[in-house]
């Protein structure tokens, strides 16, 4: 209510600038992340950002992949600064979902779906009543019929507590204050079987800020803010097909999530990781929904497939446990602004890789129809 | 035609008025004003008319075979095959029946435009000779969907709508074991061949000494979380604009509950004359657990514990069970 998506931006850009300890005339280019453009009510919903942010005569582009657009993004300054084209670039995601209103229900939520639903094909499928949640839960229904014993209730309800837990560490979360417990999330209601209420991410509004520079200007930057510079070690992106087959490599096999698969074994292959559970020590996670982030943390290999209910069982994202994954407390709790949502994540693992000193740091983003869209940054610290 | 009622790409109803009102927020006053956004379209259907064509006028289901590589693709998604430098592909009739190539979703949440279906199912059906999936709605002629009625491998048989406007929804997908012998060879197969006859309400059993208890307990808890709205502002928004009046029938006695302008009232008696929604349980316990935020209402409806007249209401129950939570938050 407070501020429209060109307020947030200003707020996210002087944040960031603030925290790097630069000025806007230190950036060469940027690149924003704005998922859909009915949320914002506006075609080119970048262009009024420009100046206001204090881009303008500079290079800027708009990066749009569904709810991986802030990771897209992220990717696409990357390959900026690694290309040499750029020394310094923003990215800049932001969205404002809940503008969008239902007027029989006089709730926001269920336009907000709608709107998403507009992503569904839009010959074949939306019609049939296409949501977000209900392309998510063909992948993990699949995923069951595969692998009957994981997934089981309790773990996805537990792993909602551990979230929860960790967002009041977060003063970012938008749930900060909620209290879910793994009763609770267990036995809150199902908007899409087997979703349920307490074990999905929340729509929301928000902006995100992050700095990509070059060696030369990322070690000046923290010379200048005295915060050791965080490192892009590995990137992999992959997106699969949007129509279902048994073969993987020519259509979508539903019960995997081959694009998450396939992007972190790119960024592992970039940065030299074999064995993630032993080398990363942080990972934030686009959780989507609890099920989805299990089978997410099986395709980038922190537990088999088939067995993701490790996670909690044996203890590798419990508090203390080998891997702390998602200490923002995930888009669960911290709130799902699409286009800037991998950015408050990447915001997060810098957090505490700089504070817990961790080596190492995983970040991911999924998105479209059907989970696919995968992208994953291994990021190192100094 | 003079007098017929013409469907619009807008429902009406959905169509809000020109309004603007000030939201006051920590001492600020914001302007927030009714918009839209909308644009018209004549949309071609292009290469896939014969598809949806077929399904329209000729009943019949068309994919795509590549000459190369042998793979059938349907639906038709596409005229050439990428995997075979972009060769051009032939049409095939398919057969109307074949296996779910994984368990579907089933949507109990529904936005505007998809609300009077809940629940529905959207999964994807491999017909016989197929290497690609169609997505299709999946349906069962016994009473309310739930999600164990279709999974990997369930054969099915796809059923064409009596009114078709070449568009994905004119067919559904059935389970092949609700059909008769008949049916299943039937081609093409109409929705008017099946019965979905309209659930009868189920008759409650004799009350126990423990389901007794849990009424006096449900009735108690729901009075309570009544007072508890009025005090809730999440509460009064989750009910804001709604009005129903809701009959609920157990094996220990019924109750009533009304919604009307943000405000929920408990009644020791159903609602006189016809009601929105009839709820049915054999055991009040459910309303317990409900209120003590162990099982949501919607959840007993999956379960099979909890009967409702109209699968459109689970709107409704939504809002029913948002209340509790509300409640509890603004209570601190």
């Amino acid at each position: 209510m407070e501020r429209t998506y060109y307020g947030l931006s200003q707020m996210a850009v002087r944040d960031c600038l603030r925290d790097a300890a630069i000025g806007i005339k230190d950036v060469d280019a940027v690149v924003y992340g704005i998922y859909n453009d009915i949320f914002e009510m506006a075609a080119i919903p970048e262009h009024p950002l420009q100046g206001i942010i204090g881009m303008t005569n500079k290079p800027g582009i708009r990066v749009t992949n569904g709810g991986a657009t802030g990771a897209y993004a992220m990717h696409c300054a990357y390959a900026w600064v690694a290309s040499g084209l750029y020394d310094t670039v923003m990215v800049l995601g932001v969205e404002r979902a809940t503008d969008c209103f239902d007027f029989e229900s006089m709730t926001e939520t269920p336009e907000v779906i709608k709107t998403i639903g507009w992503s569904g094909d839009t010959f074949f499928e939306r019609e049939l009543g296409w949501t977000a949640s209900d392309s998510y839960a063909e992948v993990v229904l699949a995923y069951m019929d595969d692998h009957p014993e994981d997934l089981k209730p309790e773990i996805s309800a537990k792993i909602s507590e551990i979230l929860c837990q960790q967002a009041k560490h977060n003063p970012f979360a938008q749930r900060r204050d909620e209290v879910v417990t793994a009763e609770m999330a267990m036995n809150s209601r199902y908007v899409v079987y087997p979703f349920k209420l307490l074990e999905m991410c929340v729509y929301s509004e928000g902006a995100g800020a992050l700095i990509f520079a070059s060696e030369e200007k990322a070690k000046a930057i923290a010379r200048n803010n005295g915060k050791a510079p965080i490192w892009i070690a590995g990137v992999g992106a992959s997106n699969e097909h949007s129509v279902a087959g048994p073969d993987y490599t020519r259509h979508k096999y539903m019960g995997r999530i081959w694009s998450d698969h396939i992007a972190a074994e790119k960024a592992y292959a970039m940065a030299g990781i074999t064995k993630p559970v032993q080398e990363i020590q942080v990972v934030e996670l686009h959780d989507a929904f609890i099920k989805q982030l299990q089978i997410t943390m099986g395709e980038m290999g922190f537990v088999p497939i088939g067995r993701t209910d490790a996670l909690v069982e044996e203890g590798i994202m419990t508090p203390g446990g080998k891997v702390l994954v998602n200490p923002s407390g995930g888009l669960t709790f911290g709130g799902h602004f699409v286009g800037g949502s991998n950015i408050f994540s990447t915001w997060s693992a810098r957090r505490e890789m700089l504070e817990r000193g961790f080596a190492r740091g995983l970040i991911h983003g999924t998105g479209s129809t059907v989970s696919q869209y995968g992208v994953v940054f291994v990021l190192e610290r100094s | 035609m003079a007098g017929e009622k013409v469907q619009k790409v807008i429902p009406e109803h959905m169509i809000p008025p020109v309004a603007s009102e000030i939201v006051e927020r920590g001492g600020e006053r914001y302007l927030q004003s009714n918009e839209a956004m909308f644009t018209f379209y004549k949309r071609t259907k292009g290469e896939f008319s014969k598809y949806f064509l077929g399904l329209r006028d000729e009943m019949k289901i068309w994919g795509v075979r590549c000459p190369k590589c042998g793979i059938v693709r349907v639906p038709p998604f596409q005229l050439m095959c990428p995997d075979c430098d972009f060769c051009d592909l032939k049409w095939v009739e398919m057969p109307h029946t074949g296996v779910m190539n994984s368990t579907p979703p089933i949507t109990y949440f529904a936005h505007s435009l998809f609300q009077s279906w809940v629940p529905f199912g959207r999964g994807r059906v491999v017909l016989e000779g197929a290497g690609t999936a169609l997505p299709v709605h999946v349906f069962t002629t016994k009473g309310v969907l739930t999600p164990f009625i279709f999974k990997k491998g369930t054969p099915v048989k796809v059923v064409f709508r009596t009114e078709r406007f070449g568009k994905p929804t004119d067919i559904f997908a059935v389970p092949l074991a609700e059909l008769s012998e008949a049916q299943k060879k039937k081609s093409p197969l109409m929705e008017t061949d099946l019965d979905f006859s309209a659930p009868v309400e189920p008759k409650v059993g004799a009350a126990t000494g423990a389901a007794k208890a849990s009424y006096a307990k449900a009735l108690d808890l729901l009075k309570e979380l009544a007072v508890g709205v009025t005090k809730s502002p999440r509460a009064q928004h989750n009910l804001a604009g709604w009005t129903r009046r809701i009959a609920v029938r157990t094996s220990s006695g019924d109750f009533g509950l009304v919604i009307a302008e943000g405000r929920l009232s408990v009644t020791d008696k159903t609602p006189t004359g016809t009601p929105d929604l009839v709820m049915v349980a054999d055991d009040p316990q459910l309303f317990v657990d409900w209120l003590t935020f162990k099982e949501a209402l919607t959840n007993a409806i999956i379960a099979g514990k909890l009967w409702i007249s109209l699968n459109r209401e689970f709107t409704t129950i939504f809002k029913l069970d948002r209340l509790p939570r509300s409640v509890a938050r603004d209570r601190g």
